[in-house]
């Protein structure tokens, strides 16, 4: 009890001690489909257990596209942990109808989705949360104009109790409102391509892709 | 001892004989008897019904019957009667005998529901109860006897359970149910154990015994016909043309010369409660626990049955509005309480009640067996995934109750070439499906999103606009389908880009404008 180490160790296990050196072995990140853009994802792919943001202005430039891989794998995999079902994809208030040949030419599996359109912000809110929460979706999508700091610690909060993914599409101009995501990501459309830029990574580096999509 | 009580028999049999052979030879020629199956009917008849109904008092009562606009007593409990109160008197002339009489209308609904109750409490004796008339209860206890000991302990059993419950019940047992019948409205303790003893029973029964129009009976009374052994002895078919071949055939029946098939009735499988307030309350806390009650004593019901619903209703009654209602369904049948008062919980955020609320009824929906699953066995190792709250089920029932029933789906494809039509939404509550993954990954891609309604696009010097000028990447994927109904389409479909990143899903229509339409976006 008198050696230093395990005095050490006594300080390292206060929660209020923040080392960076944990956060990049981030746990195994579910790999996105896109090589360029695991390399830069610490953990190799998607934070799971955590909430990512996509900021996009325009619907229709990829933002879908960059995901399905990933939302693919989940939805007919058993994750190869666990005993699970594959798990449910959540879509709430998305903008326009998911349209279902299309996620079976991306090869997700149909049965496995679950649409809910709330009235409205909190409702949103409220469903996500349960969702997320419920253990039952692998990944909850949800599309919102009025996300704040405190709703996407909620969400982040959801995602970790239910072992899920939240995925929050959101204006450019919520850039600088401050939020609990683990992953940010901008998307930026341009005639030539979509970059995808890494606004905030946590244990990652900030990097713009091109080419990606 | 004996042998004087045999003798007896047998000149009581001979007496039974002379008589049924004076039926047969009097009413003419003879129906062919059915095969003998034995069956005993012990008749329940409860004249005191519209009195023991309207629940227990101790003062003087009467129920009155609204008679062409005058309120008459129906029935006078024995202290009315000890008074003076005759049924017929009109409500003022009971009410000058005895002022403090307590007078109650007559409620055909309670009758029904005291005698639901009491056909409920019969099936324990049998599993044939019949209806048989709005105050007569048949039960067929043939196969019952050896188990409740015998004819006699049976009675006795089923006597002091009526008492028990508060009714004043006529009994008799027969081999039909119409002599059943006859025998208990007559008033007779009779217990006519063979068939071929019905006759006799039956003879001095009055003709009011058989519910016959009074009519029939005034015209047979005219004739100096007064008891069924006289109404028996008319030649058949100068009655039949007389009075109608039913009272023959209800004749025949009840002697058991004919068959008399019954059906028999079944305990409701709906649970239907109600709890009324004495005030009215608007206090959510306070319903909440009400209907918990309610839902406790609906798992209760459903419990005793293995049953369960997969919906159930609340109605919360108000004195001046309509009620309002609110409806909770579940994925699968269930039973427990406290899932149930969680769907409650949720939706009663958005229930707007317009009133304060005076009763609350609960009724269940459907009852179905209930389905149980064998619990997975789960190793969950550091690595586990996701700890499951709820089931997908649950999630979505939370989710309904929430924001609504259509706000909550599922997809299917629907093998279909128009895109509009190539897919549908799922009710994640009704509808099970198996896994789809894709089938046909060959073909030309398709747009993640799609718009409800194409929307047409401008068009600048013959380019499509969509927030800039399209470029078109790909296609033309040619559509022309639907032409054996009203959706045809004839299109053709591009992809295109625009200025903005864009990509779009276009079509032109192949008809003579060859309008542009944007229909969905490659998200």
């Amino acid at each position: 009890m008198q050696r230093d180490s395990s005095s050490l160790d006594k300080l390292l296990e206060n929660p209020r001690v923040w080392r960076g050196h944990n956060q990049a072995h981030a746990p195994n990140g579910l790999a996105s489909g896109y090589e360029a853009l695991d390399r830069h994802l610490p953990g190799g792919g998607w934070p799971q257990n955590a909430l990512t943001e996509i900021l996009v202005e325009h619907y229709g430039i990829g933002e879908l596209r960059l995901l399905m891989p990933a939302l693919a794998t989940l939805s007919t995999a058993d994750n190869g942990m666990d005993y699970n079902e594959p798990g449910w994809i959540a879509w709430v208030s998305p903008p326009f109808q998911p349209y279902p040949p299309a996620l079976q030419q991306w090869g997700v599996d149909l049965s496995r989705m679950l649409i809910v359109r709330p009235r409205d912000a909190s409702e949103m809110l409220w469903s996500a949360e349960q969702a997320l929460s419920s253990g039952t979706c692998a990944a909850v999508l949800l599309w919102s104009d009025t996300l704040d700091d405190q709703a996407s610690r909620r969400l982040q909060l959801a995602a970790e109790k239910g072992n899920s993914w939240a995925i929050a599409f959101r204006p450019p101009a919520a850039r600088r409102q401050p939020s609990a995501a683990a992953l940010r990501i901008e998307l930026l459309p341009g005639q030539e391509g979509t970059r995808v830029s890494i606004l905030k990574s946590r244990g990652g580096r900030p990097a713009v892709l091109h080419d990606l999509l | 001892m004996g042998t004087a009580r045999r003798h007896h028999r047998s000149t009581r049999e001979l007496f039974d004989q002379r008589s049924l052979a004076l039926d047969e030879v009097e009413p003419g020629p003879r129906v062919a008897r059915p095969p003998v199956i034995r069956r005993l009917w012990f008749c329940v008849y409860l004249p005191q019904l519209p009195l023991e109904a309207a629940g227990p008092g101790d003062g003087a009562r009467v129920v009155v019957e609204d008679r062409q606009g005058i309120h008459r007593v129906l029935l006078a409990c024995p202290r009315a009667g000890a008074a003076g109160i005759m049924p017929g008197q009109s409500a003022n002339a009971a009410l000058a005998l005895l002022p403090g009489l307590l007078i109650e209308e007559r409620s055909e609904v309670a009758e029904q529901q005291a005698l639901e109750h009491l056909a409920g409490w019969l099936e324990r004796f049998s599993s044939m109860v019949n209806f048989a008339g709005p105050d007569v209860l048949l039960v067929e206890i043939a196969g019952s006897l050896r188990l409740y000991g015998g004819l006699l302990k049976l009675r006795q059993q089923i006597a002091a359970g009526l008492e028990q419950q508060g009714f004043t019940a006529s009994l008799a047992i027969a081999p039909t149910p119409l002599a059943a019948t006859w025998l208990a409205r007559g008033g007779r303790r009779a217990c006519v154990r063979d068939s071929a003893n019905i006759g006799t029973a039956l003879r001095a029964l009055s003709l009011s015994c058989l519910d016959w129009p009074a009519a029939t009976c005034e015209s047979l009374a005219a004739m100096g016909v007064r008891n069924i052994g006289e109404c028996l002895r008319l030649p058949r078919e100068g009655f039949a043309r007389r009075f109608g071949p039913q009272r023959l055939l209800q004749l025949d029946r009840a002697l058991g010369r004919l068959p008399d098939p019954r059906t028999s009735w079944r305990a409701p499988e709906r649970f239907c409660a109600d709890h009324e307030m004495t005030e009215e309350q608007s206090d959510r806390e306070l319903l909440l626990a009400i209907c918990r009650e309610l839902l406790q004593s609906h798992e209760r019901f459903l419990l005793a049955r293995q049953l369960g619903v997969q919906s159930i209703q609340f109605s919360f009654f108000h004195l001046r509005s309509p009620a309002t209602i609110l409806h909770l369904g579940c994925v699968e049948a269930e039973r427990r309480a406290d899932r149930w008062f969680d769907l409650l919980r949720l939706q009663s955020e958005q229930l707007v009640l317009p009133e304060p609320v005076i009763a609350v009824r609960l009724q269940g929906g459907h009852t179905q067996a209930l389905q149980t699953e064998s619990g997975r066995l789960v190793f969950r190792g550091k690595t586990a995934g996701r700890g499951m709250r709820f089931s997908i089920a649950q999630l979505a029932e939370r989710l309904v109750a929430r924001v609504g029933r259509q706000s909550v789906a599922g997809v299917t494809a629907v093998a279909e070439h128009r895109p509009q039509l190539a897919w549908r939404p799922r009710n994640l509550l009704k509808e099970k499906s198996m896994a789809q993954v894709s089938t046909a990954r060959g073909r030309l891609q398709r747009p993640l999103w799609m718009l409800p309604e194409p929307a047409r696009l401008h068009v600048d010097e013959g380019y499509p606009l969509h927030q800039g000028r399209l470029q078109i990447l790909d296609g033309p994927e040619r559509l022309e389908t639907g032409w054996w109904d009203e959706d045809s389409i004839a299109r053709d479909y591009y992809t295109a880009i625009n200025p903005r990143g864009m990509r779009l899903w276009v079509f032109r229509t192949r008809n003579r404008d060859a309008d542009w339409y944007l229909h969905g976006f490659f998200g």
